[in-house]
């Protein structure tokens, strides 16, 4: 199991105990996490997972990829450089103790 | 639905809607959520169907983002029968194969560089046609159902057939995909709109393999994997079957509903900032597809219901939308609400691949439409007729105006 820590825009704080091989939004669905909406059960259509990462995870999580960047071009809370889709970080043991922020809206 | 064989299709402790019977399935279905509310349960067991009825969004998203225990219909239902085996069918990784196949047609990116042009174009032709019907025409026939058609046949690639093919194509299988009560005038149509769609394919991918294109048949024949050709069939036979009916729908259901509250047609008009909200708010009101299913495919608990594999539990998608759980003052139309995720999309693996689309064809037909004809408004609203239970929506839609702007 992987800690991994949902921070929403309110400060309010949940830790979860990831499966590894699932993903950080479904992990998300499964665990009644608000804010991530992920309406599209990770097909990179609907936009709806966005979250921001740690800087210091980046290397660990990989490049955006292509339709993963097309896809945060159109989130609807600001994108940053450390914005991510959620559905596409896979979790791995490595990403124990990952904080991901969740952005005040997705809709 | 009645082809269904499970031996047990009702979970225990889920109370039977003995009040529904064959009238519900000529009127508003938004009628069955109403009465389940009335008596106080969120889920209902529906015997003619062997299927339980959800008016809950929470109970509802709950199904839907559990892919692992929840699928969609196994067993041949109407739909299936009408358009072949197909992706909606599918699910994980064979799923999102075949969805990956076709999403380079469909992203937001490749929405607004590709074909919002195109649907621009179709929609300032078919207005230039609709000013020299002059007041009165119908906004159905003479505008929604060519503007979604022609839109679907490019965004399709079926560029050699002409839009009325794919229009009757597109209205032959929606009727036979809610074909429940096994119609069989309803069939034949529908295979011929199979062999339509299939020797339309045949005729355009060898100039899409020449010249690609953004289509989703293009993306299709030259995509980075090799896909068999039963499998285009199926994807571009479900385009067709689901890319008119929505756009044509939701493009009349916000004419009518902005026509029936004449204040946020107003506002929507002073201020064009309002238009995605609109639209949002049309199609959670007003959604064209009334009802989805999901069936059991584990033993799983859901709100306190146990379900067995099998069973099956429909998202009745007007109902859900309008659950006050969730939406504030529920029934009322408000395009000031903030956006929400409703159902009208469906959800989870099988969310609607059109979903960019659909929200840039209406928007763009609402505004350009507004922008000509000055004073555009819905004859006699209140005597708009609806047709369809799961598919439903306006088939006739007359409209009038004042004078027409310059293009």
């Amino acid at each position: 199991m992987t800690k991994i820590i949902y921070v929403t825009s309110d400060g309010a704080s949940t830790t979860v105990d990831a499966e590894d091989g699932s993903n950080v939004m479904q992990t998300a669905l499964d665990n009644n996490v608000p804010g991530i909406i992920g309406q599209c059960g990770g097909g990179m259509i609907c936009a709806t997972c966005h979250v921001y990462v740690p800087p210091e995870f980046a290397d660990l999580l990989g490049p955006v990829g292509t339709e993963e960047n097309d896809m945060l071009e159109v989130v609807t809370t600001g994108r940053r450089p450390n914005s991510r889709l959620s559905c596409q970080i896979t979790i791995k043991p490595e990403l124990n103790g990952l904080t991901v922020n969740i952005p005040e809206s997705q809709y | 639905m009645s082809t269904l064989s499970q031996e047990a299709p009702q979970a225990s402790n889920v109370p039977v809607a003995d009040w529904f019977d064959h009238t519900f399935l000529y009127d508003d279905p938004l009628k069955i959520s109403q009465r389940m509310r009335q008596e106080g349960h969120e889920i209902m067991y529906i015997p003619m169907f062997h299927m339980h009825f959800t008016c809950s969004t929470a109970l509802g998203r709950a199904i839907w983002n559990d892919p692992k225990n929840w699928c969609n219909l196994r067993g041949e239902i109407p739909l299936t029968k009408a358009i072949g085996p197909n992706l909606m069918f599918k699910r994980g990784e064979e799923h999102a194969k075949e969805r990956a196949a076709i999403m380079p047609s469909l992203r937001p990116k490749t929405v607004q560089e590709a074909w919002e042009p195109v649907f621009r174009r179709h929609a300032a032709e078919l207005i230039d046609k609709l000013i020299e019907h002059g007041p009165g025409v119908d906004l159905n026939e003479h505008f929604a159902v060519p503007y979604a058609a022609r839109n679907l046949a490019a965004i399709a690639g079926l560029n050699e057939v002409p839009w009325q093919d794919v229009a009757k194509w597109s209205h032959a299988f929606i009727k036979a995909a809610q074909n429940q009560l096994d119609d069989p005038s309803l069939w034949p149509p529908a295979e011929e709109a199979r062999n339509g769609v299939d020797a339309a394919i045949d005729v355009a991918t060898p100039r899409l393999k020449a010249n690609p294109d953004a289509s989703m048949l293009s993306s299709l024949v030259n995509g980075p994997s090799q896909i068999p050709l039963d499998v285009i069939r199926g994807s571009i036979r479900l385009g067709v079957a689901g890319a008119m009916n929505e756009p044509q729908h939701a493009i009349l259901h916000g004419l009518w509903a902005l026509e029936r509250h004449p204040e946020q047609k107003a506002r929507l008009l002073k201020d064009p900032t309002l238009f995605p909200q609109a639209f949002a708010e049309v199609m959670r009101w007003l959604p064209p597809i009334t009802a989805v299913p999901r069936e059991a495919m584990n033993p799983v608990t859901v709100h306190g219901i146990d379900f067995k594999p099998g069973q099956i539990v429909v998202v009745q998608i007007s109902g859900a939308n309008r659950d006050p759980k969730e939406f504030e003052d529920p029934d009322t139309f408000n395009i000031l609400r903030k956006p929400r995720p409703d159902f009208s999309f469906g959800g989870g693996e099988h969310l609607c691949a059109g979903i960019w689309i659909t929200r840039a064809t209406v928007q763009i037909a609402w505004k350009m439409l507004y922008e000509r004809l000055e004073g555009l408004r819905v004859i006699e609203p209140e005597h708009t007729p609806w047709f369809g239970f799961v598919y439903r929506g306006i088939e006739k839609l007359p409209v009038t105006w004042d004078a027409v702007r310059a293009a």
